[in-house]
């Protein structure tokens, strides 16, 4: 009986194991194909502070020189 | 029997072990031994909730919808290799399966194979699990399995870390593990139905527990019933558990409960408990020795079921080696593949029994 136990041990650590594996295998599988077919999903909306800062920063270099340019003139 | 009712209350309300569950056992138990008054048999009310939902394994499975509708799969899908310390840690299951039929053998107990099958699955550390296998292998154990399993997931945080430190070095307890990548909101809601029809494929008597974790998780995750979703995890959930404890509880009978098995039940459930953890920190020594990334081996603790408690075990102990090391959602992965794993192996042994 206990070998027919430790049988049945083999076997369900078997499955649970194949089971296990297939999973992460698939799972792998099914991210690159995500990443393939779908990858604006794994986008981050883009930060917008940065560029809008350069923005601004470049609009005051603008009104700054447009209002030197005036009273040079 | 009336005494261990007002045990469990004791344990639920001062010591706060599993309060949601022990409350509703215990008072189950005390009205199971009212004489006189036929609460639990035909026509009791509790004997036909039993009847309704414990008979036909229908509240384990109501439970697993809310047990899915509130797991987040995402630190599993980030880091998919850690799957395999939840299947390592079902080796309390399989060792202890084992270890009761020898018992058996050499005549220190008397377990019929399906009843030792029954007793090994509270090594994965699954309430609901344990009940539904219970009532299909080993009815009459029913009420010491389900209080033994209740009892030792409560109890998590007092087993697993002296076993963990045990098995691992002070380095090892040290070892950070690198950030996870994104996951997308797709990703997770294909996760339940990739992870179904794999059941289906490899082990369909695991797909009514399974079937039910993955519909939970799939209302979940899609999105846009987040009233179901709520309900499942809240409203369905805590009414079956009321039900479902006392139930149980019913099964509190002194000529059920008050037997030398009971005593068989609760240290084997300790060894099923104590192996899975030990098999889930040293496949995570393994597996840190050959995996190109570091993996700390207290994560592979987690790796029984018990979610998110589990977790929380092995971020503690890590945290006493070095506060600085947050393994939590490192931890989640194989706490969440436990719960898949341990649903595996009771399909196992239900298509074996």
């Amino acid at each position: 009986m206990i070998l027919e136990a430790v049988k049945y041990m083999i076997l369900g650590m078997g499955v649970v194991y194949v089971f296990l594996i297939v999973m992460v295998y698939v799972l792998d599988w099914q991210h690159k194909l995500l990443l393939k077919f779908f990858p604006e999903s794994f986008e981050d909306t883009p930060p917008p502070s940065p560029t809008s800062k350069r923005d601004k920063l470049k609009k005051v270099a603008a009104i700054t020189a447009a209002l030197h340019h005036m009273k040079k003139s | 029997m009336i005494g261990i009712s007002f045990i469990l209350f004791y344990l639920a309300i001062a010591k706060g072990f599993e309060p949601l569950l022990l409350i509703p056992i215990g008072f189950g138990g005390l009205l199971a031994n009212i004489p006189l008054a036929n609460i639990i048999g035909d026509g009791g009310f509790i004997g036909e909730l039993f009847k309704a939902g414990i008979a036909n394994e229908l509240f384990p499975i109501l439970i697993f919808m809310g047990v899915g509708a509130m797991t987040d799969f995402g630190p599993l899908l980030a880091n998919p290799k850690t799957a395999l310390l939840g299947a390592a840690a079902q080796f309390g299951i399989f060792g202890t399966l084992v270890g009761a039929v020898a018992l058996s053998q050499w005549g220190i107990f008397d377990f019929s194979m399906q009843d030792a099958a029954a007793i090994s699955i509270i090594g994965g550390a699954d309430g609901p699990t344990t009940i539904f296998i219970a009532s299909k292998l080993a009815p009459d154990l029913l009420g010491a399995m389900a209080v033994a399993a209740y009892s030792y997931m409560a109890l998590v945080p007092v087993i697993q870390p002296p076993i963990m430190k045990a098995l691992t070095t002070e380095e090892e307890r040290k070892i950070k593990m690198t950030t996870k990548r994104k996951v997308s909101k797709l990703e997770k809601m294909m996760f339940p139905i990739t992870v179904l029809v794999l059941t289906i494929l490899i082990l369909p008597e695991s797909s009514p527990l399974i079937g039910a974790l993955t519909f939970g998780n799939f209302v979940r995750e899609s999105g846009v019933v987040e009233r179901l979703s709520k309900t499942l995890q809240n409203e369905l959930i805590n009414i079956v558990t009321i039900f479902l404890g006392l139930s149980v509880g019913s099964k509190l009978a002194a000529e059920y409960f008050l037997v030398p098995e009971t005593l068989g039940i609760l240290i084997l459930g300790l060894v099923a408990f104590s192996i899975g953890t030990a098999a889930g920190v040293i496949m995570g020594k393994i597996m840190n020795k050959l995996s190109s990334e570091p993996i700390n081996p207290l994560i592979g603790a987690a790796g029984v079921s018990a979610v998110p408690m589990a977790a929380r075990v092995a971020n503690r102990v890590g945290m006493e080696s070095d506060p600085t090391n947050v393994l939590l959602m490192h931890a989640m992965g194989p706490n969440v593949a436990g719960v898949i794993g341990s649903a595996v192996a009771a399909g196992v042994l239900l298509s074996i029994f």
